[in-house]
């Protein structure tokens, strides 16, 4: 009976240990997840978060919507992505359209957070190894400065942002100037060169040379006529109302000291290093400039081309061959070939090149692309810029194997964008057309195709299944020699720019050129053009050089090829390319099924979103919206 | 694994319980007084047909502990202390009886029906409760009532049951054509399931969907407070799913077979080749011609095929479709060239088959029961030759054994395979390409040969087949369940239970993926010789044939200790008080791996793959729940009925320190009927009643993830590609939220029971509040997406939901002497949800906003009607240019909202109504005559609607809907616009495509079930030694009304990419030994 007595007792002691092994029973684990504090004691851990903030990357350039869509280099071929919403200026601070092809607002935010967090974590991170703790926080710095660098661009001055927000902050925050964002963005870019400075090269991570790249890049654009308040307020109604210039350009400065700072900027890069063959006395042939400037699209990453040509790339972003690692949707670099390929090929046609663009390729004795010019007219795609056959598919060109479905239509593998005699009154729709048996809705609509970055090689074939590694070019030697050559027209150093765009076009096996004054700079600006074509710099160029009413905001022209037979010859069954038997007629003709571009000068800059305004009461919006 | 000491530390805890009970409990003994032994025995009957009952429960009324069943052939045999004591008759489906024994020893009684069933027992979370006592929401359905339905999944078998219970099919995909139920509609922005309860265990793997219909005893829906007993996963209510126990009496064996045939209740209408051709011909004259020359160009389009415009820089518009093209794919002349392609009609059989067999044996003695099933399902799809199937093989036995007085126990096995087997291209692609397909094209050419795909490779009529490789999914399923109940013999009423839940599976998947070939024309040699040469071309989006083999293995654990006392004092006073804990643990571990470039198609194995890239994957988990529980339950008389219920509940999911919440339930009922002053003959029975609950959701699901570990600074690995390698990145996923806990469930139920006419109509009202809060949202209303941390934002429990309705259920018994019985019934659930509170945006006008609407509702343009020609849009005041750059005829209006004469962002509306209907109901008709009996059930739903916006123009075919009424030049329209093709016009495509034009309305109301069958008379069949023998046809979505017939109305995809669902016709016997 004693034993009963303290029973209660007993009980207690028993629930006492039962509910202390409870709690230990409810606190699991993430079987798949790390502390973020282990993080920062640990290289390799650290190492692996850097590498995240590469990821807001993307896949550059090679996603099925691209910038040069937005630009008079390409089209958008299909319908209901809001990309007219850009082109035609609808764009509002509630209607901001295509969200694909600019960086959002938020994910760059987003990644510059990331970059915060670890330049905030790696000087205390508690890993011995100083090299490796130096290289990640000059590639966390770079990272930083390439987004703010991308925000600068479509939105001018943006609110600085140098550490990760905790929860439950203050959130609302005014713009910084202009000025303060290309300062903020130069200083982290000069801390990135001295912290980087000595440390390994790896493709698709910063060095020095692409922290170096970028500051020419920003240095280059902060001088240009767009981000100079006078004159962009002379140039524009728009600017010149807007009552916070400071926000978008510089309202103070010497803009001479601009112009030398980023000359400086660029020549420092052109003396680090060297770009692929521009050391050449002379033109090269032919299709010698042409090999070379297919070389450069593939910078390395294929084995049609010289892989030395790797050397101009100054930043990347490289791409696995491994397809289940990068087929996510929407499908980017490595289906760069099913995102803008023919449909003939199973391809989508994502963003075809306009007749403006093509127009813009020299002839191979450098003088002008004529439709006037009956010669031109009836073969323009003879004697030109080889850099145009090295960037643009047309009708008749030759291209890679056929799919075995379509073999039979094309045995001969060439291009077919027009509409041929088949001898009987009637019309033959080429393969490649959207009037073709093949997925005709995923035809181009301007009767060319992107070439540029398309790996050749036959044995990849543009599919979900296989994967091209062509790396995408974020900066490269070329454009730093171009930005050179930019920086010394306007510091009056003539010789220096024509030296350099001599070297560029030797290269491709262009003529030299030999104006001065206006005419020199008109020819930098077409030479820039079609060098750096579906890279990204188009739409930039044309918006700091304020020539985008009459470039951008052209209406869209397409070439329409038609065939007829030669009196007396009868047609060749299947049909291919053949001016022994066909008469081709070549007309660039207007388009608007998709879109009827306009320019406006707000579209200098994108609008901040409603939504965003009204989160963060400190914002003032962009001029015109 | 270390099962065997968890149950030795359920040991402990046993032996201290029961210490316990005998403590709390030693102070109700008593002992009984002897008086004079008197043997009754006798038989009982039914009063309905005079067939022996057996199973009746036979109990003295003045010792309760004396009592006994009838045997099989409904004798009794009992011997009582006092000849002058009564004896209490019951038996589930009759009126108990109270016999006075007045010492005669031969007691012969029959039992009448009782339609209305207040003996019934329902279960009720960890017990069952009397109906005549329920105080909460609860809603049940017997197993036997579902077994009329020809639908594979149980789940499809409850529509239209359950009032307040929302059942909604999206799919008829075999093995995933389960339909979503939850309770009471929508409650939380977050995860809306109900807590799924099988046989004591809750969250038990695999869930209702898959479990044999024929095991299922009952179906009970604990809808308001009574759920609180689960706690923290209450909120959402509990369905609890009892399965079947043996019945004392020699071995009943009952076969069942069906046979079954099934085929879309609905096909969409597209348009034939001739209908296409004509909007293709005409669309390129609304994009390239100026509209003045619309009427000029489409005549001309329409005669010759070709329109010249007179206008400088606009090209020759050349009609894709020839007039002679048009003519020929409507005439059938040339199916090589011009076909009239129907690619559901090349697709589809006209009906799949499925089967269902079950064996069960049930019987037992008193001391030993058992209950045991075997069964096999086999359900085809739609597709010729499919490649998809499922088939389902399942196994269960529960035995009941008393070992004595005192002890009894229960165990209780199922195996499941549920063996799902699909083609390489998901039921989504198929679907697409069906929608998409388009009528001038062939799918088939004449002479049998599979034609071109529509895109990718993907001909539907090949990727439905196993030319592709296949993609099998069996899982298997191993669930224990084991009881043991001790009857403590000194303390009368004191019960402890403890129970154990042991479930595992193995989740596996081998997907083998072949090149596959179609064939093509060559159509040079066809237009030149008319001889039809069809080349094969390797046309899959790769050529190398891959493997993807995958395993998730899951162990779950559940251990429970009950302890429950249940007694009446003196004839008044009626207390039930049970206690309870319970410890879960969840544990999972996936692996999967992926090779390519196989040198042959003949060997499907992982290790004979080619080496180069190879990726494999893994994670795992485990998940640990603890509750500690109760429920207080006192009646006075049977007239005033009180409840409590509670639960304190912790969670693995959830920080340290608030692990645990406290969520309790309080019921309270008043049996009216049982006053003295109540003296309404016409009411037999009437109970109000009242409940309120606070309850928890810790299935916290945001952004479709479980939010687990979110109140943990973590990082998650991702990969990047640097330098030609895939490396592993470390990624903020979510910012941690220290603070971070349930969802709260308030519900409020009011409910009224009766029973009028003489026990012939039945009816339950029911009215509801549910206040949901501390629902999970992120803050992106009031973040700046220039913290960086939008897109991280944590979920916070800041989110609130009202939602408020009422429920419904009448239930008429009819019949007369000829053995005529029928009833009719109908139920319905109301249901109307509005977001209080969920950080919206700020600056948006009060007409867009969320709040204050239901969860989901549409935020839509109002379309106005169309422009119908030039002089509507020169009538047209309203400022266009935010919308399109220039008005033509056949364009939408829109509503200018705000007044402010211009069309842009702020004349969008927030809608009342969603995708999600407001009202369910049923209607149940049940009739026998003879050896005739039918079961019909109506459903329906109304209050929803649904966008339907196809994917059409170049890209895919149009609804025949569209094509009846679209704009046309030569038919123009003020209500329907103009077409367009893939979204190439401002009301199709982008901001403005969202707009009420393509809203339709979901209300329907169907034949959801109907069974005829025939029971064949005893005489005949006894000689072959049947008990019973039945045959029936029965049918599943026989027909449906509702207003625009274009996709099922229960679709909730607004393309037509989803597998339909199935009308399904049957027929089938039942064999009882």
């Amino acid at each position: 009976m004693k034993k009963r007595k303290f029973l209660p007792l007993w009980m207690l002691a028993a629930i006492a240990l039962l509910t202390a092994c409870n709690e230990d029973f409810l606190e699991t684990k993430p079987l798949d997840s790390i502390s973020a504090n282990a993080t920062w004691s640990d290289g390799a851990l650290a190492q692996a978060f850097v590498f995240n903030v590469y990821s807001y990357l993307n896949y550059g350039g090679f996603e099925e919507e691209s910038l040069a869509s937005i630009t008079d280099e390409a089209m958008f071929t299909h319908s209901g992505r809001g990309i007219n919403v850009i082109t035609e200026g609808t764009l509002s601070a509630s209607g901001t359209g295509n969200n694909r092809i600019v960086p959002q607002w938020d994910e760059l935010f987003l990644a510059i957070r990331q970059a915060n967090i670890a330049i905030k974590e790696l000087p205390e991170a508690t890993f011995e190894d100083t090299v490796l703790k130096d290289r990640l926080l000059g590639e966390a710095l770079f990272l930083r400065a390439y987004y703010y660098h991308q925000l600068i661009q479509y939105y001018g001055g943006v609110p600085i942002i140098d550490r990760p927000y905790e929860l439950d902050e203050d959130y609302t925050i005014a713009r910084n100037t202009y000025e303060e964002n290309i300062n903020f963005v130069l200083g982290d870019l000069d801390t990135a060169t001295t912290l980087l400075d000595g440390k390994e090269i790896t493709a698709g991570r910063a060095s020095k040379l692409s922290a170096m790249g970028l500051k020419s890049r920003v240095l280059l654009y902060a001088a240009s006529d767009l981000r100079d308040g006078p004159t962009a307020a002379a140039n524009s109604a728009v600017l010149s109302s807007y009552s916070n210039l400071e926000l978008v350009a510089y309202t103070s400065g010497d803009r001479a000291t601009r112009w030398n700072a980023a000359k400086a900027a660029a020549k420092a890069v052109l003396d680090a290093t060297s770009g692929y063959k521009l050391d050449l006395a002379g033109p090269v042939s032919a299709e010698e400039g042409e090999d070379n400037y297919v070389s450069i699209a593939m910078g390395g990453g294929s084995t049609v081309g010289d892989p030395a040509a790797r050397t101009e790339l100054l930043f990347e972003r490289s791409h696995s061959a491994l397809f289940t690692q990068e087929s996510d949707w929407p499908l980017g670099g490595i289906h760069q070939g099913i995102n803008n390929g023919p449909n003939g090929y199973h391809n989508w046609a994502g963003n075809t090149p306009i007749q403006l663009l093509v127009d813009d390729y020299e002839m191979m004795d450098g003088s002008k692309f004529d439709w006037n010019n009956a010669t031109h007219a009836a073969d323009p795609f003879a004697n030109r810029d080889p850099r145009l056959n090295a960037t643009v598919l047309y009708d008749g060109a030759d291209w890679k194997p056929r799919p075995s479905d379509v073999a039979g239509i094309d045995p001969v593998d060439q291009i077919q964008t027009g509409a041929y005699d088949d001898g009987a009154g009637g019309k033959i729709n080429g393969v490649d057309t959207r009037e073709s048996a093949i997925e005709n809705w995923n035809g181009s609509r301007t009767g060319y195709y992107v070439r540029k970055f398309i790996d050749s090689d036959p044995a990849i074939i543009d599919s979900f299944s296989s994967a091209q590694v062509v790396p995408w070019p974020f900066i490269r030697y070329t454009e730093i020699a171009l930005n050179y050559a930019e920086a010394s027209l306007a510091t009056g150093d003539e010789g220096e720019a024509i030296s350099w765009l001599n070297k560029i076009r030797y290269r491709v096996g262009m003529p030299a050129v030999t104006d001065t004054g206006a005419a020199l700079l008109e020819r930098y600006i077409n030479e820039r053009r079609v060098e750096l074509a579906y890279e990204e710099h188009r739409y930039h160029d044309a918006r700091r050089w304020m020539i985008a009413a009459e470039t951008l905001g052209r209406g869209i022209k397409v070439m329409s090829t038609e065939a007829t037979l030669k009196a007396g010859a009868s047609p060749i069954v299947p049909y291919r390319h053949d001016k022994a038997v066909y008469d081709y007629a070549y007309a660039s003709v207007d388009n608007t099924e998709n879109e009827v571009r306009t320019w406006d000068d707000k579209m200098y800059y994108f609008p901040i979103s409603r939504d965003e305004l009204n989160r963060n009461e400190l914002l003032i919006q962009n001029p015109g919206y | 694994m270390n099962y065997q000491s968890k149950f030795g530390k359920m040991g402990i805890l046993h032996k201290y319980v029961l210490l316990t009970s005998i403590l709390f409990f030693s102070g109700f003994l008593f002992s009984t007084i002897h008086a004079q032994d008197v043997t009754v025995s006798g038989t009982v009957t039914a009063a309905s047909d005079g067939m022996p009952l057996p199973g009746v429960s036979i109990v003295n009324v003045n010792e309760p502990t004396v009592g006994i069943q009838t045997d099989f052939d409904g004798n009794y045999e009992l011997t009582v202390s006092d000849g002058n004591t009564r004896l209490r008759f019951s038996y589930i489906g009759f009126i108990s009886k109270v016999i006075a024994v007045n010492n005669q020893t031969s007691l012969n009684v029959t039992l009448d029906d009782d339609v209305a069933n207040l003996d019934e027992v329902v279960v009720v979370g960890y017990g069952t409760q009397k109906k005549a006592t329920v105080t909460g929401a609860v809603t049940a359905v017997k197993g036997a009532v579902l077994e009329a339905s020809p639908a594979i999944s149980v789940s499809n078998s409850l529509a239209g049951r359950l009032p307040g219970v929302v059942i909604i099919q999206t799919s008829g995909e075999p093995g995933n054509d389960e339909s979503t139920i939850s309770i009471r509609g929508t409650n939380t922005l977050g995860n809306n399931e109900p807590l799924i309860v099988i046989d004591g265990i809750p969250d038990r793997d695999g869930g209702l969907g898959r479990i044999n219909g024929i095991d299922i005893a009952n179906i009970s829906v604990l809808k308001d407070a009574s759920a609180a007993i689960y706690g923290a996963r209450a909120a959402n209510g509990a369905i609890i799913i009892t399965t079947k126990q043996g019945e004392a009496g020699k071995p009943t064996i009952t076969y069942n077979a069906d046979f079954g045939m099934n085929q879309p209740t609905r096909v969409p209408e597209l348009s034939n080749a001739v209908e296409y051709a004509n909007i293709m011909n005409e669309l390129p004259i609304y994009n390239n011609i100026p509209v003045s020359e619309w009427g000029a160009a489409s005549s001309a389009i329409t005669s010759t095929g070709s329109y010249a415009s007179p206008t400088a820089g606009v090209g020759a518009l050349n009609a894709q479709f020839s007039p002679a093209a048009v003519q020929a794919h409507g005439d059938g002349s040339d199916l090589y060239l011009y076909p009239d392609t129907d690619w559901f009609g090349d697709t589809f059989k006209e009906w799949a088959g499925q089967s269902r067999h079950n064996l069960s044996i049930s019987g037992g003695s008193e001391n030993i029961k058992y209950y045991s099933s075997l069964g096999y399902t086999n359900q085809d799809a739609y597709y010729k030759n499919s490649a998809t199937r499922y088939q389902q093989y399942n196994f269960r036995i529960n035995t009941d054994a008393k070992i004595n007085d005192y002890i009894s126990t229960k165990l209780g096995f199922t195996y499941r395979k549920e063996d799902r087997k699909f083609p390489t291209q998901a039921a989504g692609a198929i679907f697409r390409m069906l929608m998409r397909g388009r009528p001038t094209e062939a799918a088939v050419w004449p002479n049998g040969l599979p034609g071109p795909d529509i895109e990718n490779g993907q001909n539907p009529v090949v990727v439905t087949t196993n030319a592709t490789g296949y993609d099998k999914q069996p899982t298997d399923y191993l669930q224990f369940t084991g009881s043991i109940d001790f009857t403590n013999p000194w303390i009368d009423g004191l019960k402890l239970t403890l129970l154990a839940g042991v479930d595992q599976s193995q989740e596996r998947q081998k997907k083998w993926e072949t090149p596959w070939t179609l064939y093509y024309l060559d159509r040079d040699e066809y237009i030149a010789t008319g001889n039809p040469v069809l080349n094969g071309a390797i046309r899959s989006p790769f050529t190398d044939a891959r493997l993807t083999q995958s395993s998730l293995n899951k162990l779950n654990t559940n251990l429970t200790a009950l302890l429950n006392y249940d007694r009446t004092f003196g004839e008044d006073h009626t207390i039930n008080v049970l206690a309870g804990v319970t410890r879960e643990e969840f544990q999972g571990d996936f692996f999967s791996a992926f090779r390519r470039n196989y040198l042959s198609t003949s060997v499907d194995q992982l290790g004979v793959g080619g080496e180069d890239a190879q990726d494999t994957d893994g994670f795992g988990y485990k998940r640990t729940r603890l509750g500690y529980y109760g429920r207080f339950q006192y009646n006075y008389k049977e007239k005033y009925l009180a409840e409590f219920i509670w639960r304190y509940d912790g969670s693995y999911i959830f920080p340290g320190a608030d692990r645990f919440g406290f969520f309790p339930g309080v019921l309270a009922g008043w049996n009216i009927n049982n006053e003295d002053w109540f003296d309404v003959k016409s009411i037999d029975y009437l109970k109000l009643r009242a409940s309120y609950g606070q309850m928890g959701n810790d299935q916290v699901f945001f952004q479709d993830e479980l939010q687990e570990y979110a109140y943990l600074s973590i990082y998650d690995f991702g990969s990047y590609p640097l330098d030609g390698n895939v490396q592993t990145t470390l990624f903020e996923p979510l910012l941690a939220n220290p603070s971070f806990t349930w969802e709260r469930a308030n519900n409020f139920n009011v409910g009224l029971d009766g029973i009028i006419m003489n026990g012939k109509l039945s009816f339950t009202f029911e009215y509801f509040l549910n206040k949901r809060d501390q629902i999970l949202i992120q803050k992106t209303g009031s973040t700046p997406g220039s913290s960086g941390i939008s897109n991280l934002l944590p979920p916070v429990n800041a989110g609130k939901v009202d939602n408020e309705g009422f429920e419904f259920a009448l239930n008429y018994y009819g019949g007369d002497q000829d053995g005529f019985k029928y009833d009719f019934g109908i139920n319905g659930g109301y249901a109307q949800n509005t977001v209080v509170f969920l950080d919206e945006i700020p600056g948006a006008p009060s007409y867009q906003l969320q709040e204050g609407k239901p969860i989901n509702s549409y935020l839509v343009y109002e379309s106005d009607g169309v422009f119908r020609d030039e002089a509507a849009i020169a009538s047209n005041t309203l400022d266009y240019s935010a919308v399109t750059s220039e008005l033509k005829p056949g364009d939408m209006k829109f509503k200018d909202v705000d007044g402010n004469g211009l069309i842009d962002a702020e004349d969008q509306v927030r809608l009342d109504e969603s995708d999600t209907p407001t009202f369910n109901f049923g209607a149940t008709f049940n009739a026998s005559y003879k050896n005739f009996d039918l079961s019909m059930l109506m459903q329906g739903a109304t209050g929803a609607s649904i966008r339907i916006q196809t994917e059409s123009g170049d890209i895919g075919n149009f609804l025949k809907y569209s094509h009846d009424n679209r704009w046309s030049i030569d038919n123009p329209s003020s209500i329907h616009p103009r077409l367009a093709s893939r979204g190439d016009t401002y009301y199709t495509g982008g901001a403005f495509g969202n707009n009420t034009y393509f809203l339709f309305s979901k209300n329907y109301i169907r034949l959801k079930n109907l069974q005829i069958a025939y029971n064949f008379p005893s005489k005949m069949i006894e000689q072959f030694g049947l008990s019973k023998f039945r045959v029936y046809v029965s049918g599943s979505n026989l027909f449906t009304i509702d207003k625009y017939k274009i996709f099922d109305p229960e679709a909730t995809n607004s393309a037509g990419t989803y597998y339909p669902q199935a009308r399904i016709i049957n027929t089938g016997f039942s064999l009882t030994f």
